[in-house]
């Protein structure tokens, strides 16, 4: 215990620093080994992560790609980290992804004609609904007789992409040789990032990274500030004492994993609207299960997801520059993501490091 | 057309289908009997797959591959315990973090060994263990061929999972060890208090679910398929836990549980036979296992009861 004399301002300083710390070390550890099993594959890690570097913050292009891959993980890290707060394990967010973007590619198409603001309000709306409702049954067999949701939306993600799948190859597919649906009119849309930031041409860096960090801050807010918030959080807390303090658990499972369920949606929409600009089998590189790692990265903080998903949104970004220029297979960054997720899972490693690094510190703060 | 359907080749396609199902489902049961949730069983199956493979191909074995594949499951295995056991992690993360590490593992290895993402090059299989030869015509023709295809057909591993799946039932029940994992589950304390290691014990039940899943994996490779596709356990360390779970957490309702989920995936394979007939598209077969799941795990969940020490870290006090 630290006493009376340590002033409470600088502690709280010293611990949130600290909290932030955590992450960062648990980051620089998981490139580190990394880099052996690079160097053990018979690569250049240096050549490898400098070309990654490159690839992902070189210059505008490389910053635009940067940023359209953080755009969706910023959705699905939104997604999981909102279920963890509630203790809810959205492991499908995968599939209520699928979902937004076959409401994005379906809607689209009807809307043709209308004024773009409107499509794009009307997408986004309808988007986030299809994702909480593929996301209900897994909510209401979680609240009412207990099937835990890892297994029910894991299934689920598979259903949607077969869903997706057959629709695509059937019903909604477009003219011509590869199964895909009809691409978008401009007025279903998102407007390219770049048209007001000349920084970014030639990438295409959209609209979405916007919402998504406005959608962060709201989320921030809403778990902060507003009762729906507290309710989840209370239940993802101590659901035993929630609901003797009048929480209903049930409810508020339901509702929780369904706001989970409509953020990975929205991933689905903005990369369909942003991106691709229609919809195919192989749309997402599974955006839902890097959003794991993200919501983990952050620690469940909304405000953290941004950066979190900024970082795993370079990663990728970054990857195909690394194959290009050091011959690394791209599929390493998902070794990163898996060893970032022990280390800030796990935290001991990490804190060993800043208190053999800041001993100083700890012990004035101890 | 049911008769084309119901053929003894259904029935020895729905015992195939149900192998890596059943043994990874009983590596989940054993590994909830000690009180460690894995839901790592689809990484640890997916990298016994492909390690399978490798020391198939490399050897020129495919026992030496079986070998491999479950030498596969255990290492991971090992991640999963010190994480969960040892550094007291939550385990639903920790396994989700090695079901990320084993999809970036094997691509990344796949492309390291092979040069190209996706399939790897064929291995030899392993063979059925029988071969008989049985009157080719008469009466009796017919029931041999029944005979013969759902009972003498199969390859080893689909034998080893049968044996492994009594004989654990039987060992969870009369054995000092099947007591003692029990209690490692149930009462931790209690088990720690009588003189059983906590630790050991779940390392060791950890341990024995890995090279389950492993063996699973080989069997995917090494006896159904012949090489390995990048993500080809599709969701069935996942179905595994499904079974166990539908199993009620015991080695001969995970095999008997995964028989109806290998049942359902032979019947679509089987099915799409027909398209000319039935006329749906053949995703509506493919989603048949996952949608039988969650109705399986919505009509039995609420009265299947889970060891009361299941997820929790053990910390000696």
């Amino acid at each position: 215990m630290a006493g009376p004399t340590v002033k409470p301002p600088r502690v709280a300083t010293g611990a949130l620093l600290r909290e932030f710390m955590v992450p960062v070390v648990s980051v620089a550890i998981a490139i580190l080994i990394s880099s052996v099993i690079i160097l053990l594959a018979g690569f250049d890690p240096i050549a490898a992560f400098a070309a990654m570097l490159k690839g992902s913050f070189g210059g505008g292009r490389q910053i635009g790609e940067t940023m359209l891959r953080a755009t969706p993980l910023m959705f699905t890290g939104l997604a999981v980290a909102y279920g963890f707060r509630a203790g809810l394990f959205n492991i499908g967010a995968e599939g209520q992804l699928f979902m937004g973007g076959l409401s994005a590619a379906f809607l689209g198409i009807a809307l043709a004609g209308m004024p773009r603001p409107l499509n794009i309000v009307l997408m986004i709306v309808a988007g986030a609904a299809i994702g909480a409702a593929w996301a209900f049954i897994p909510a209401l067999l979680k609240a009412k007789v207990g099937a835990h949701e890892v297994i029910t939306t894991m299934m689920f993600t598979f259903i949607g992409r077969y869903l997706v799948s057959w629709l695509v190859t059937g019903p909604l597919r477009a003219d011509g040789q590869i199964p895909q649906t009809e691409r978008l009119p401009v007025e279903s849309t998102l407007p390219r990032m770049h048209e007001v930031l000349p920084f970014l041409a030639q990438s295409r860096a959209h609209l979405g990274f916007v919402v998504g960090v406005l959608l962060a801050l709201f989320i921030w807010w809403v778990l902060k500030y507003t009762s729906l918030g507290y309710e989840s959080r209370a239940v993802g807390f101590n659901p035993w004492a929630s609901e003797t303090g009048g929480i209903s658990v049930p409810a508020t499972t339901i509702k929780a994993l369904c706001i989970s369920g409509a953020l990975a949606g929205l991933a689905g929409v903005t990369e369909v609207m942003g991106v691709h600009l229609r919809l195919f089998d192989q749309f997402s590189a599974g955006f839902g299960f890097t959003g794991i790692a993200v919501a983990l990265l952050a620690k469940n903080n909304p405000i953290g997801v941004i950066a979190a998903a900024i970082l795993f949104g370079a990663l990728s970004a970054g990857a195909g520059t690394m194959q290009l220029e050091a011959e690394v297979p791209a599929k390493v960054i998902f070794i990163i993501q898996a060893l970032i997720i022990f280390l800030v899972a796990a935290e001991q490693l990490a804190r060993w490091v800043i208190r053999k690094g800041g001993r100083q510190e700890v012990e004035h703060a101890g | 057309m049911l008769a084309d359907l119901l053929t003894p080749d259904l029935f020895a396609s729905a015992v195939r289908m149900a192998t890596p199902l059943a043994l990874a489902a009983i590596g989940g049961t054993i590994c909830e009997r000690a009180g460690v949730v894995n839901i790592a069983l689809e990484g640890m199956m997916l990298f016994g797959a492909f390690m399978g493979v490798i020391g198939a191909m490399y050897t020129g074995s495919a026992w030496f591959g079986v070998v491999t594949a479950v030498v596969a499951g255990i290492s991971l295995a090992l991640v999963h315990a010190f994480a969960s056991i040892t550094l007291r992690t939550d385990q639903v993360v920790s396994g989700t973090a090695i079901n990320i590490l084993a999809t970036g593992l094997t691509g990344f290895l796949m492309e390291v060994i092979f040069g190209h993402p996706g399939t790897t090059d064929p291995v030899r299989r392993l063979q059925p263990v029988f071969s008989f030869s049985g009157p080719g015509d008469g009466a009796l023709a017919t029931v041999w061929r029944w005979v013969d295809t759902v009972f003498l057909s199969y390859t080893p591993i689909v034998y080893a999972a049968i044996f492994i799946a009594i004989g654990g039932h039987w060992a969870l029940y009369n054995t000092r060890w099947g007591l003692r994992l029990r209690s490692l589950g149930e009462h931790p304390r209690a088990a720690d208090t009588v003189g059983i290691s906590v630790v050991r014990g779940r390392y060791s039940a950890v341990l024995v679910s890995g090279a389950l899943a492993g063996l699973a994996g080989a069997n995917l490779t090494l006896e159904q398929v012949g090489s390995f596709t990048e993500g080809m356990t599709n969701g069935r360390g996942f179905i595994a836990l499904a079974a166990n779970i539908f199993g009620r957490w015991t080695p001969g309702g995970s095999y008997g549980a995964s028989l109806l989920f290998g049942f359902a995936d032979a019947l679509q394979i089987r099915l799409q036979l027909f398209r000319d007939v039935i006329r749906i598209p053949s995703q509506f077969f493919l989603m048949l296992p996952y949608v039988l799941t969650v109705v399986v795990l919505a009509s039995v969940v609420g009265r299947a009861v889970a060891p009361a020490a299941i997820g929790k870290p053990y910390e000696k006090g």
